[in-house]
């Protein structure tokens, strides 16, 4: 490659570094720079260039929520990994309600309900005392365990979701909703399954599909609603 | 286990991202506190607005929380790749906006209106960029030089575009991005900047 040649791969190669070539041309450079370390010297040598721009601008105060709003995120997002990496028996046992009480919130879970069915389970509780409450809610098969003061919702017939989604569990307790911190998704079969450690005067359980880390109120419309006998 | 916060604000950059990468939120939360008001600052210079400035920063820092693997110590710092993470963001968010109807800040709304909507955002940009105080190594430049170089840099514009939206020949803005950058380079080098 002579001199002249090489002065027109050095000309592109400041507007690739600002990222200003079409597409075509970016792919080309990149090509010649794969073989050209008079080139690949002279991108290390004007790197630096590039990195003064964004530190240039004028520097702004970001708003409080910006951050407090990006850390409720990554620590739902930290939780849901934890509680995902636990093997589900000790899981089960981890779990703490967190408050997310909202009238509105409260409005739609009452709302929502639309009937309960109960069954004394003698079989399945061993003769503890257990109560199995079934219930086929909009195409879904709810069965609703509780033995003494916890309870495990098992689902069937769930649709699959898509990567960035999870269901997550509400409770209405006493006026409050609250959210089962533990985030969970069906099986291939459409089987899912979440426990609530603490029953303990819960109405209305309900279950919606939530953004990756779950949310702190519901965001969506539940796939199923079901009130708890008392 | 996460690390205590009193720790994680001892650590460099370096040290924090295979914490960020293990999901650590403390760790996050320094780096986070370390170059978010930079983060922020830049995407409100891109996209001119505080609330999508702040809509980009929450998601370039949450894809960098979801992929902190992705960092490659040996391409630049981290401050460097978060915010040219938080640039791109800034600059799709600005593509995805020049289908709609920007906002128009010139005098003479009537014509601009009947312009395409890529169109106005070009023009957008050329006020911007000429409007905004320079600050920096960038302040030090020709003014033939920072425009071109900004539009490219903060506008997102390819050099075709710029020599369009400035009636150049795109030799010449090419030639402009190159002087510029080795401007500022130079000056690095003699600690000017």
């Amino acid at each position: 490659m002579n001199a002249s040649d090489h002065n027109r791969w050095s000309e592109d190669l400041a507007a690739f570094v600002l990222g200003a070539l079409e597409r075509e041309e970016t792919a080309a450079v990149e090509r010649h720079l794969e073989g050209c370390s008079r080139c690949q010297e002279e991108m290390r040598w004007l790197a630096p260039a590039l990195q003064t721009l964004p530190e240039s601008v004028e520097r702004l105060e970001p708003p409080p929520q910006l951050r407090q709003s990006l850390m409720a995120e990554v620590r739902a997002d930290s939780r849901a990994q934890a509680a995902a990496e636990r093997p589900a028996r000790t899981r089960s046992w981890g779990w703490l309600l967190k408050p997310a009480a909202g009238f509105a919130v409260v409005a739609l879970l009452v709302a929502g309900v639309v009937g309960y069915e109960v069954g004394k389970d003698g079989s399945s509780g061993g003769g503890g005392g257990g109560t199995t409450v079934e219930r086929q809610l909009g195409g879904i098969n709810v069965k609703m365990v509780q033995e003494g003061n916890s309870g495990t919702l098992q689902l069937a017939g769930v649709h699959q979701l898509p990567p960035d989604k999870v269901l997550e569990a509400w409770v209405e307790r006493e006026g409050q909703v609250e959210a089962v911190p533990a985030l969970f998704v069906p099986d291939r079969d459409g089987q899912a399954e979440t426990r609530i450690a603490d029953m303990s005067g819960v109405a209305v359980v309900m279950v919606t599909e939530e953004p990756q880390g779950g949310s702190d109120q519901p965001t969506s419309k539940p796939i199923m609603t079901m009130k708890v006998p008392s | 286990m996460p690390v205590r916060r009193e720790k994680a604000e001892r650590l460099a950059d370096e040290e924090l991202m295979p914490l960020v990468g293990r999901k650590d939120p403390e760790a996050f939360e320094v780096l986070f506190d370390r170059h978010g008001g930079a983060a922020y600052s830049l995407a409100y210079r891109i996209v001119g607005d505080r609330a999508a400035a702040e809509e980009v920063t929450q998601e370039a820092f949450i894809s960098v929380w979801r992929s902190g693997a992705r960092f490659d110590a040996a391409r630049g710092s981290v401050r460097s790749w978060l915010l040219s993470v938080v640039r791109n963001r800034a600059i799709d968010f600005l593509r995805s906006r020049a289908g709609k109807a920007p906002k128009l800040t010139f005098d003479d709304d009537s014509v601009l209106e009947q312009r395409p909507a890529r169109e106005r955002t070009e023009e957008e940009a050329l006020q911007r960029e000429t409007s905004a105080e320079l600050q920096g190594a960038l302040g030090k430049l020709p003014g033939e030089q920072s425009k071109v170089i900004e539009l490219a840099y903060f506008g997102g514009f390819s050099h075709s575009e710029i020599a369009r939206m400035l009636n150049l020949p795109m030799g010449t803005v090419k030639g402009r991005m190159r002087l510029g950058l080795e401007k500022i380079r130079g000056d690095l080098a003699e600690g000017l900047a």
